[in-house]
């Protein structure tokens, strides 16, 4: 009956338009919808089908700001247990490190933990590097990129997908996963699992209930930073080939202008 | 007072936005494609197969009673739904409907009729307009004549929605003239093979509704839908049963359509400019915005005032006029923006353009709603200074 904790990340929504502030070049969060991240979702779906196949308990965890309980109750409401939500003005502009150092932390606050799942890489930030540094901070094996998850006792099998291929990977119990987009079809909460949802217990902690210092975390100090950012430049207009019976010749001779044949 | 939602609402609400965005966007171009070839565009396969994963998920029966396997929302929540749904043109709807009215059927006919609706199997529409009465319902001739336990029914109904697809009608016909509306009307409910036809009305609309003829039907006593001479009452209450469900929908397509708006003002350039920095062009989305929000608190406080269980007709009328105005000027506005393209059949704008339209028309026109509004007003039922009195 494994105890799993899932890291939740609310995100600016994908469909509407996202920006950096223009101040510190941190996320604009009031620029954009936010919605829990859709590779969460499907985080979040591999633990409650580990749960339903085997029993044990989801936890989500969330390191971001106040509005991110709207994240968790998303969770939550697809069927998580409960929740921890860290939340501190300090971590303003945390980098990956200190992120994941906080996160490290607040799953030391859940009892015996046997699995952390996240998503291999958010939608905003995109550095795709929390799990690994996670699985390093806690000394638990890490497999990331899972394409499939199977838990045999305390053991972990996963099947890694990247563009080289698929690898197998084997771990003992604990152990962090990270979940690609074609692990799962994440279900819809359901309408009773919303009604649910309220009742189930969330924790909020600071820094300082995690033992943090807040001067070790936020953007101050972070070994990261973002010193300039600019939007992309819109695409230029395409060509037009005509097709006058000879359409193939000319996109054929631009391709091999274009040096891509 | 407070305009927000709770955590359960907004959860609900956003749910509906998700399925609306991952499920049902996705047809739109095939829905339109398949219109364009005057094809259904939402086929019934397909609706319910939508229908099924909604209701994997609990999404069934909105506003039908728990007892019944639904959701028992209210109004406030039903409308916030019906306007995520109203986001898309594709006539998506939620399973587990039923009319109101049949929830006043006795028990053999509960189960012959509304447990069947309920779960799709059968299908209903509701008839009393005809040739000759329409806004003036009162003045229906169809009539019921008894013989012996039986009732033969004679006369013709029209635009009835979902009459081609139906196969029984809760169909009104005067059973005493001498008391006409005033307990002369019978509702029945008449299975198709009971001997009506229908007979498909073309429309500026993408579906049409059906004429439907009735010539010597008979049927027995057990299908009186409630009790003889008290069917206009029943007529009242099923017309009476959410008529702010209507302007809520046209609220959802109203943001989208100001949404796209948005979307071609930002991107299209006019002499070296893009047209969004024209004041022309911010003023018609400006005006839209205003009103959007204005018709967005109305459709909502209608819809409290119903879960408050207090006279609503007045402020469903208000919402219903409004909706019905504003949403024919925005979508106009919206097509004038989109210039040459918002004319052509590429974009679904002059799709909406065609269907608002029925908004002023149907369940009410425009001006019976104002008749209504007036009379409450000069009558004294209804305050000026509104609900806060
Ligand atoms: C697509 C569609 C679907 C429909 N679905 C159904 C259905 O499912 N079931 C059903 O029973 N009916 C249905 N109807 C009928 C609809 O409710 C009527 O069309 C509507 O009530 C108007 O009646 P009418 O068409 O006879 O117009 P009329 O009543 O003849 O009105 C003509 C015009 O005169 C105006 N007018 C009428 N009386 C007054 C007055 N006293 N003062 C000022 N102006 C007045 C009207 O507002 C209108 O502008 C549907 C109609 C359409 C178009």
């Amino acid at each position: 009956m494994p105890n799993i904790v899932v890291l939740v990340k609310q995100v600016p929504d994908t469909y509407s338009e996202r920006r950096l502030s223009d101040s510190d070049h941190t996320l604009d969060r009031d620029s954009a919808d936010a919605v829990l991240d859709e590779i969460n979702e499907r985080a979040v779906e591999e633990a409650l089908l580990i749960k339903e196949a085997q029993g044990g308990e989801v936890t989500v965890l969330s390191v971001g700001p106040d509005r991110a309980t709207e994240a968790i109750r998303k969770a939550l409401s697809m069927g998580a247990d409960k929740a921890v939500h860290v939340s501190d003005p300090a971590l303003h502009g945390s980098c990956v490190i200190q992120t994941s150092k906080v996160i490290a932390a607040a799953v030391g606050k859940v009892d015996g933990v046997d699995l952390v799942i996240a998503g291999n890489e958010a939608t905003d930030g995109r550095s795709g590097a929390v799990p690994a540094i996670l699985a390093e901070l806690l000394g638990y094996p890490q497999l990331t990129h899972a394409r499939k998850v199977v838990i045999e006792g305390t053991t972990i099998k996963v099947t890694r997908e990247t563009d080289e291929g698929l690898t197998h990977l084997e771990a003992s119990l604990p152990a962090v996963v990270s979940v690609g987009e074609k692990i799962n079809e994440p279900r819809y909460p359901s309408f009773k699992g919303i009604m649910a949802a309220k009742k189930k217990p969330v924790e909020t902690l600071t820094v300082a209930d995690l033992g943090i210092d807040a001067g070790e975390v936020g953007l101050a100090s972070a070994t990261s930073t973002v010193v300039e950012a600019a939007p992309k430049p819109p695409r230029a207009a395409g060509q037009k080939v005509e097709d006058e019976g000879d359409g193939g010749a000319k996109i054929a001779e631009y391709l091999v202008g274009q040096k891509l044949i | 007072m407070d305009f927000s939602l709770s955590e359960e609402e907004q959860s609900v609400r956003d749910w509906v936005r998700t399925f609306v965005r991952k499920e049902i966007q996705p047809l739109e171009q095939e829905v339109l494609r398949r219109e364009r070839a005057n094809q259904p565009g939402l086929t019934h396969d397909v609706l319910v197969e939508l229908q099924d994963k909604a209701k994997a998920s609990g999404f069934w029966g909105v506003q039908t009673p728990e007892e019944y396997g639904g959701m028992g929302l209210g109004a406030v929540m039903s409308a916030l739904l019906e306007a995520e749904l109203g986001r898309s043109f594709v006539q998506f709807r939620f399973g587990g409907y039923a009319d109101n009215i049949l929830y006043h059927a006795n028990d053999e006919q509960k189960q012959r009729y509304l447990l069947p609706t309920l779960s799709g199997e059968r299908r209903s529409c509701f008839a009393i307009t005809e040739p000759g009465a329409g806004s003036d319902a009162r003045a229906i001739r169809t009539s019921a004549r008894q013989d012996g336990t039986d009732w033969i029914i004679n006369g013709e109904k029209t635009f009835i929605t979902g009459g081609n697809e139906a196969d029984f009608t809760m169909v009104f016909a005067v059973t005493d003239k001498e008391k006409g509306a005033n307990g002369g009307v019978t509702c029945f409910l008449v299975d198709r093979d009971q001997g009506w036809r229908s007979e498909y009305i073309d429309t500026m609309g993408e579906w049409g509704p059906a004429a439907l003829v009735f010539e010597d039907v008979r049927v027995p006593k057990e299908n009186i839908l409630g009790e003889v001479g008290r069917g206009f009452e029943l007529a009242m209450k099923w017309i009476g049963r959410g008529r702010y469900m209507l302007p809520a929908r046209a609220l959802g397509a109203c943001e989208r359509l100001v949404e796209m708006a948005v979307e071609h003002a930002n991107t299209r350039v006019t002499f070296g400019e893009s047209i969004a920095n024209r004041q022309a062009i911010q003023w018609m989305i400006a005006d839209s915005a205003v009103e959007i929000e204005a018709l967005r608190w109305l459709v909502l406080h209608a819809a409290w005032v119903v879960d408050q269980g207090g006279d609503s007709r007045h402020v469903q009328s208000i919402a219903k006029l409004y909706g019905g105005q504003k949403a024919n000027e925005i979508v106009d506005r919206v097509l004038q923006i989109h210039g040459g393209m918002g004319y052509t059949r590429e974009l679904p704008v002059e799709r909406w353009y065609r269907e608002l339209r029925l908004l002023r028309i149907y369940e009410g026109t425009d001006e019976i709603q104002r008749r209504t509004i007036a009379r409450n007003i000069l009558k004294g039922h209804a305050s000026i200074s509104g609900t806060l009195g």
